[in-house]
C-alpha cells in the first residue's frame, strides 16, 4: 500500500463536483465517505500492527521461562546463598578469634614468667649469684620449660584451627560466583525489558541517582582508586580532619 | 588515661565488636560493654556512667552519625568522647562527622596501632 493510494485524486474531485452540479447529493456523499474511509483504513492498519507487535512482545516476555524462574526461584535462592555467606564468614571469624583468644593468655603467661626470671638470670650471666638464688632460679627455669612444653603443642593445635577456619574462602567464593551469574542473567532480562518499553523508562531512570544524599552511608568503598569523593586510607582521613582544624 | 574507664562499643557485626574489644583489652581496658546499633546504645548511655564510646557508622536502626548527634544534644552525655570506626570513607561524611562533634575517625580496615594512636590523642586533648 503506497501513501498515494489513499489520497483523493483530481479525477475523483472532478467527479465529486460533477455529481454535486448534477444535484446527485446522495451519490456525492457516498463517494466522499468512500474516500474518507480509505484514508482511515491506513491509520487503523497501523494502530492494529502496533498493537499486535506490542502484544506479541509482551507475550514473548511473559513466556520467557527464565523470567519466571528468576523471580520465583533464583532470586530468593540468591538471598539464601548470600545469607549463607554472611553466616560462614561470621563462623570463620569467630572460630579464628576463639583460637587467638585461647593463645593470647598462654603467650602472656610465658612472657610474664620469663620477665620475672630475667633479673636473676642476668645475675647468673654476670657470675654474680648466691647459691640460694641459683636454686630458686633453677626452679623458675624448670617451671618455664615445663609450661612451655605444655603450651607449645596447644598453641600449635590452635594455630592449625586458625588455618582450617580459612576454608570459608573457598566455599563462599563458589557461592558468590553463582550469585554473580544470576545478577548477570537478571541484568540481561532487564535490558530486554528496557528495549521493550523504550525511551520512557530511560527518561525516568536518569533522574534517580542524583537524588541520593552525598553523606548517606554507603558501606565499604570497593573502587576508591577510581573515585575522588572518598579518602584512600587513614592518612587521608587525618589530613582532611587536620585541614578542618582537628 | 584511666584504664578502668567504662567503654561502649557499638557495631552491628558481633565479630567487629569482638575485634575492637580484644584490641582495647590489649591496651589495658577491661570495662567494656557492647551494643548493636544506636537505638540499643542510647538508652545504655543514658542509664550507665560510660566514659567513652566507639561506634560504627552504617548500622540498621539508628546509625552511628545519628547516635553521635543524639549524644551531643543530650546535656548529660554531650561531653562524652566519641570515636568513629567505620568503613564509610566519603569526604562529605568525614566532614559531617567532624561538624557533628566526633572526637576521632578511623576508617576500616584499620590496625591496632591506629586505634592506640587515636585513643591517646583523644585523651591527651581531654586531660
Amino acid at each position: 500500500m503506497t501513501e498515494h493510494a489513499h489520497d483523493i485524486s483530481l479525477e475523483q474531485a472532478k467527479e465529486l463536483v460533477a455529481l454535486l452540479e448534477a444535484g446527485q447529493q446522495k451519490r456525492a456523499n457516498e463517494m466522499l465517505d468512500e474516500v474518507y474511509n480509505r484514508r482511515n483504513d491506513k491509520l487503523f492498519t497501523s494502530v492494529g500492527q502496533l498493537t499486535r507487535d506490542l502484544h506479541e512482545a509482551l507475550q514473548d516476555f511473559q513466556l520467557d521461562p527464565r523470567i519466571v524462574q528468576l523471580t520465583e526461584d533464583e532470586l530468593p535462592d540468591a538471598q539464601n546463598r548470600l545469607q549463607y555467606v554472611i553466616q560462614k564468614t561470621e563462623d570463620a571469624a569467630n572460630r579464628t578469634m576463639d583460637a587467638v583468644e585461647a593463645c593470647l593468655p598462654m603467650a602472656d603467661d610465658m612472657h610474664q614468667k620469663i620477665e620475672q626470671l630475667m633479673p636473676k638470670w642476668q645475675q647468673l650471666m654476670d657470675n654474680n649469684i648466691e647459691l640460694s638464688e641459683f636454686k630458686s632460679l633453677c626452679h623458675g627455669v624448670d617451671d618455664v620449660l615445663r609450661s612451655c612444653g605444655q603450651n607449645m603443642p596447644q598453641i600449635h593445635g590452635l594455630m592449625t584451627e586458625v588455618l582450617m577456619a580459612q576454608d570459608y574462602q573457598d566455599i563462599t567464593g563458589q557461592v558468590i560466583r553463582r550469585v554473580i551469574q544470576l545478577v548477570e542473567d537478571v541484568e540481561k532480562n532487564l535490558i530486554e525489558l528496557l528495549k521493550l518499553f523504550g525511551d520512557e523508562a530511560k527518561k525516568g531512570a536518569k533522574k534517580a541517582p542524583q537524588a541520593a544524599d552525598k553523606s548517606q552511608a554507603e558501606g565499604p568503598i570497593i573502587d576508591a582508586d577510581k573515585r575522588d569523593d572518598v579518602v584512600s586510607g587513614q592518612d587521608d582521613v587525618d589530613d582532611l580532619l587536620s585541614s578542618l582544624g582537628f | 588515661m584511666d584504664k578502668n574507664m567504662k567503654i561502649l562499643v557499638v557495631d552491628d557485626f558481633s565479630t567487629m565488636r569482638r575485634i575492637i574489644k580484644n584490641l582495647l583489652r590489649d591496651l589495658g581496658f577491661t570495662n567494656i560493654q557492647e551494643a548493636d546499633d544506636g537505638n540499643t546504645a542510647l538508652p545504655m548511655l543514658q542509664q550507665g556512667d560510660f566514659d567513652f564510646v566507639v561506634t560504627d557508622w552504617n548500622m540498621p536502626g539508628m546509625q552511628g552519625i545519628d547516635l553521635l548527634k543524639e549524644i551531643r544534644k543530650d546535656d548529660k552525655l554531650s561531653h562524652l568522647p566519641v570515636l568513629m570506626v567505620t568503613a564509610e570513607a566519603k569526604r562529605e561524611q568525614i566532614i559531617q562527622a567532624a561538624q557533628a562533634g566526633v572526637n576521632g575517625y578511623i576508617v576500616k580496615p584499620f590496625t591496632a596501632a591506629t586505634l592506640k594512636e587515636k585513643l591517646d590523642k583523644i585523651f591527651e586533648r581531654i586531660s
